[in-house]
């Protein structure tokens, strides 16, 4: 259903300048930009000789336009997004793209927003990226989230129609989120719920590692759609558990483990398997990548990894519980079912003891 | 010599009338009559395990897997399974497990008669603690109510519960008692009104080996005992038992219990027959549903008893080297593990113990009826060879026991296999070193 | 919902009822079939026969002297897998947590074992539960003695031992659903446990202890 192919870059005759280009404008050296591939690629864990390939890929890559489309969300995937280290490249590379449309960060606001977007959007038509960000509400006809008089369900179809490609931000945009957490009042979704005709990459993660995102885009723009998990991630960032790339993982092997998070385990940065860690099941770079830079992450920092970049993370158990823990709540049914239990086997005996009785007796009457 | 010694006659039974379906019938509620928490737990308990087959010394003969123990009482757990297990309905229901079959129950007949002493070894090898041997038991049981069990069995435990002997002997048994007095010269007091011990005496002794008889009576009058033979329970056997008829076993032991409380007596003596004891010491109270009114001993017990009391004494017989056959029925089954090896210790023999000794010794082979089945002979010859071997192993030149039809077994096989030794009885043994 | 959430929710949950339910109907009704009160003189007390019946619930794991020579390698193999599978049970540090979250217990002094030290034992119970397996096929006594139940008890466990096997070591698909296949497996286990001869954690103790307790009374060799 999500076919990876992307017309904008298939298109001839477009206008718009190439990144290559775009790049000479603004000094950027073919040296500092075969770095920053090599970078890239890197993380992608693309072998070396691929770089030289991917840098000419992407500096022939025409500028692309770009919608970015809020819905449910609380701004924390674009806050992540926007924490680039000026001057980075990466962001340099990010201002290339032509971001014709987010209401948060654009200075025009109302009505003349609005039509800012219909007009990139007609300009674009059928080639432009659709960044989503949030889940969309769909109980009720969607009226739970709505802007410019539009519920945010037909925005997302109308803007979707005239996608390339989409790429959904976030995990709510991904799979629903804390919007479609239990008991998902606004009957929450992801992008992939909806849209089903075009090709989506999920970036999910609460927020999304900026390198991830970026760095999805990046390769988007150089060779297309990734190759993608089942949940439509890409296998790059997405490939290996956190628990597979820990640093304490050695710990976890050896059968060291924090119990609490100010014992002797947690001081000695033993794993945080017992407090509930869900790097076992949780697929994300976060363990190689790292945040702010590379400063630190969640594990490093003492706490367990919450599994924000999986479906329904919310709905998987107390974050304090472990991987393996149940999953539901008893309301006395297996005390009822104790009780039905012994409750039969006691009237399969009286049964057996009765039928017994009579047929002993006959035995005794022949005897 | 043989040891089946009548030859039955095919004359009508009175369960050859029986339809299939009523032996059938009959068999289940036979069966019936033994489920309970006991016999629940015990069948549900198996996982297959296969133990059982390596204690059988029927299985280590002949390596031949039917003669796995648990596997013989498959008609009695079928039963359950079908008529009283916690999902019997389901079962019934369902069609999970079917009835039991008089084809299957007469495929069974060799498994559970021929093939099984009753010994009781399976019991112990078995890791989940299942009761193997009770449960085979009761298959007889049930083979019995549906008037499969041989005739051989059955129509001995029938004239035994009609007339007290499970075989027209020549002449009364009371008659050969007295003329075993006149031919020993000792007196054996019979059908005394009123005594304190009751003993009764082999019927193969009786016939076969009068010697062991004037033993037992020698040493209880030099004991002073008072006791007295009872012409009306003089038979110890109790064929109900192995034909596992529960009502003929029943009228058999009443017929005793009935004797020893007309006398008043306060404890039966079980003479040197294995089987009579757990027929009368274990199973006789819950067979007729009410505890004895009096004691019972076997006769090794009971010298044993006196041993210590310091009233028997004995002579030395100078460091002869004996091995000695513990009887499945008194020890394994029985508990009389100490008795005998304190008289031999008494009478300073050198004991040369088995391989496999006290509660885990093999069967003498013919335990359980099987020496009056004439067709399981080549079986048990098999099964013997390995306790004719245990017992050569041990270098000893002499070799005892404590049970008369342990002894016919042996001696049937030392005739079979030209074997250079001959049972003797202990109580003969210790007769013959009493103390004056 | 995916199916890491199905196995270790709703279905565990209703696993776990089902265990619960067969299991009491089960043994409640063993335990209500009625008891015969034995007449017969004992040779111990009661209480000195109920001593030697829970000797005998210990004692028996070990074979007397007289029947190792012939039942020490089928003993040796089968213990051996059931030691295995306590061990792995309940001292692999991903099942200890899974048993105090079940039972909502805190117990910090609840030994763990390494998961190398696990995955060597996993490996080991594995071939002994297909040594096992073997003798069951192949041993005259077994083939003959086994049925349906015997089988299929042994391909639940064995799905369960290699799907366990398969999440530590990472092999056979992602993390999440190897995990989810082995507490799938897990809990087909929990639902066939009532009606099979798994029930033999259950009657090990009850015979064990009688036949202890019966044979003390009689004063012969338990």
């Amino acid at each position: 259903m999500n076919s990876p192919t992307c017309k904008s870059r298939a298109t001839v005759g477009n206008p718009r300048p190439t990144i290559g280009q775009i790049l000479d404008e603004n000094g950027v050296g073919r040296r500092r930009f075969l770095k920053y591939c090599a970078g890239i690629t890197a993380l992608m864990a693309m072998p070396p000789g691929m770089t030289a390939a991917f840098a000419q890929q992407l500096r022939a890559a025409r500028r692309p336009s770009i919608i970015y489309m809020p819905f449910q969300e609380c701004t924390g995937c674009l806050e992540s997004l926007t924490r680039s280290f000026a001057p980075s490249l990466e962001s340099l590379i990010f201002e290339t793209v032509s971001l014709d449309y987010n209401h948060t960060l654009q200075a025009a606001a109302g009505h003349a927003a609005e039509a800012a977007r219909e007009q990139a959007m007609q300009d674009a038509w059928g080639e432009y990226i659709l960044i989503c960000d949030g889940s969309i509400p769909t109980a009720d006809g969607g009226i739970y989230g709505a802007s410019a008089g539009e519920s945010f369900i037909e925005q997302l179809r109308h803007a979707a129609d005239g996608a390339a490609a989409i790429v959904a931000v976030g995990v709510c945009a991904s799979y629903g989120g804390v919007g479609a957490a239990r008991p998902n009042p606004t009957g929450a979704v992801g992008v992939s719920e909806i849209i089903t005709d075009k090709p989506i990459i999920n970036v999910p993660g609460c927020p999304p590692l900026p390198e991830v995102m970026t760095g999805t885009l990046v390769s988007f723009l150089a060779s297309g759609v990734p190759e993608l998990d089942k949940h439509l991630r890409p296998k790059t960032f997405f490939g290996n558990t956190i628990h597979d790339r820990c640093y304490r993982r050695r710990f976890y092997d050896k059968g060291l483990f924090a119990e609490s998070f100010d014992d002797e385990g947690a001081r000695n940065g033993w794993c945080l398997y017992k407090l509930g860690c869900r790097g076992p099941t949780t697929y994300n770079a976060c363990a190689t990548i790292k945040w702010n830079g590379g400063t630190s992450w969640p594990v490093e920092a003492g706490h367990g990894c919450l599994g924000c970049s999986e479906p329904d993370f919310w709905d998987h158990g107390g974050f304090y519980e472990p991987v393996t823990s149940k999953l539901f709540r008893d309301d006395g049914q297996i005390a009822g079912a104790a009780a039905a239990g012994a409750a039969v086997g006691a009237t399969a005996a009286v049964v057996a003891r009765a039928r017994k009785k009579k047929l002993a007796a006959e035995a005794d009457k022949e005897a | 010599m043989s040891t089946a010694t009548e030859s039955f006659s095919r004359d009508a039974a009175p369960e050859d009338r029986l339809a299939p379906s009523e032996r059938e019938e009959r068999a289940m509620r036979e069966f019936a009559w033994h489920f309970g928490a006991f016999t629940a737990t015990n069948l549900e308990a198996c996982i297959h395990c296969g133990m059982c087959a390596e204690a059988c010394h029927f299985y280590i003969a002949t390596e031949d897997p039917k003669y796995t123990p648990i596997l013989k009482a498959e008609p009695f757990k079928q039963a359950y399974r079908r008529e009283s297990g916690a999902f019997a309905p389901f079962f019934k229901l369902l069609g999970l497990k079917k009835k039991v079959t008089v084809d299957e129950l007469e495929e069974w007949q060799e498994l559970l008669f021929d093939s099984c002493t009753q010994c009781g070894r399976c019991s112990l090898i078995c890791p989940m603690g299942i009761e193997v041997a009770e449960m085979i038991e009761v298959g007889r049981r049930g083979m019995a109510a549906a008037g499969l069990a041989p005739r051989e069995l059955m129509d001995r435990a029938r004239r035994q519960a009609e007339t007290g002997a499970p075989e027209k002997p020549a002449r009364p048994y009371a008659e050969v008692l007295a003329e075993i007095g006149r031919e020993f010269d000792i007196e054996i007091p019979l059908d005394r009104d009123k005594a304190g011990i009751m003993v009764c005496a082999p019927r193969t002794d009786l016939e076969r080996n009068p010697a062991a008889v004037a033993a037992m009576a020698k040493i209880l009058n030099r004991l002073g005992a008072d006791y007295t033979f009872r012409s009306e329970a003089l038979i110890a056997e109790n064929y109900g038992y192995y034909a596992g008829s529960r009502a003929l076993q029943k009228k058999i032991t009443r017929r005793v219990v009935d004797q020893a409380v007309e006398i008043g007596a306060a404890m039966v003596i079980v003479p040197e027959c294995g089987h009579a004891y757990t027929a009368l010491r274990w199973q006789a109270a819950e067979i007729i549903g009410e505890k004895l009114p009096f004691r019972v001993r076997h006769i090794t017990e009971y010298l044993a008893e006196q041993l210590a009391a310091g009233k028997l004494r004995l002579d030395s017989v100078d460091g002869e080297s004996f091995a000695f056959h513990d009887p499945c029925q008194l020890v394994r089954k029985g508990g009389i593990t100490d008795a005998p090896r304190e008289l031999m210790k008494a009478m300073g023999v050198d004991l040369r113990e088995m391989e496999n000794k006290k509660g885990f010794s093999f069967c003498c082979g013919g335990g359980g009826g099987v020496n009056d089945l004439e067709r399981a002979r080549p079986l048990r010859y098999r099964a013997q060879e390995i306790k004719l071997r245990e017992v050569d192993e041990t270098g000893a030149t002499r070799f005892m026991t404590s049970c008369s039809d342990c002894r016919v077994a042996f001696d049937d096989a030392a005739e079979h296999f030209n074997w250079d030794k001959k049972p003797e009885s202990l109580v003969e043994l210790v007769a013959a070193n009493i103390k004056d | 919902m995916t199916i890491l959430e199905f196995s270790r929710g709703t279905m565990l949950h209703f696993a776990l009822a089902v265990f619960v339910f067969g299991v009491l109907w089960r043994l409640v009704t063993t335990f209500l079939l009625g008891w015969r009160k034995r007449l017969s003189e004992a040779r111990a007390t009661p209480g000195k026969a109920a001593v030697e019946g829970a000797i005998a619930v210990g004692n028996r794991s070990w074979p007397h002297p007289e029947f190792i020579g012939r039942t020490g390698f089928g003993e040796a193999v089968g213990y051996g897998y059931h030691i295995g599978l306590f061990i792995i049970v309940l001292m692999g540090t991903p099942h200890v947590v899974f048993w105090k979250n079940l039972f909502g217990i805190n117990a910090p002094w609840w030994p763990t074992i390494s998961s190398g030290w696990i995955s060597v034992i996993s490996v080991v119970t594995i071939f002994l539960m297909l040594i096992a397996t073997l003798r069951r096929i192949s041993h005259p006594v077994l083939r003959r003695i086994s049925n349906f139940d015997d089988y299929f008890t042994l391909v639940i466990l064995y799905a369960v031992m290699v799907t366990g096997v398969m999440a530590v070591f990472g092999i056979g698909g992602r993390y999440e659903t190897v995990l989810a296949a082995h507490v799938i497996s897990f809990n087909a286990l929990l639902i066939w446990f009532p009606f099979s001869k798994l029930m033999h954690a259950f009657y090990i103790l009850p015979t064990r202890f009688f036949i202890g307790y019966t044979h003390a009374k009689k004063g012969a060799a338990t």
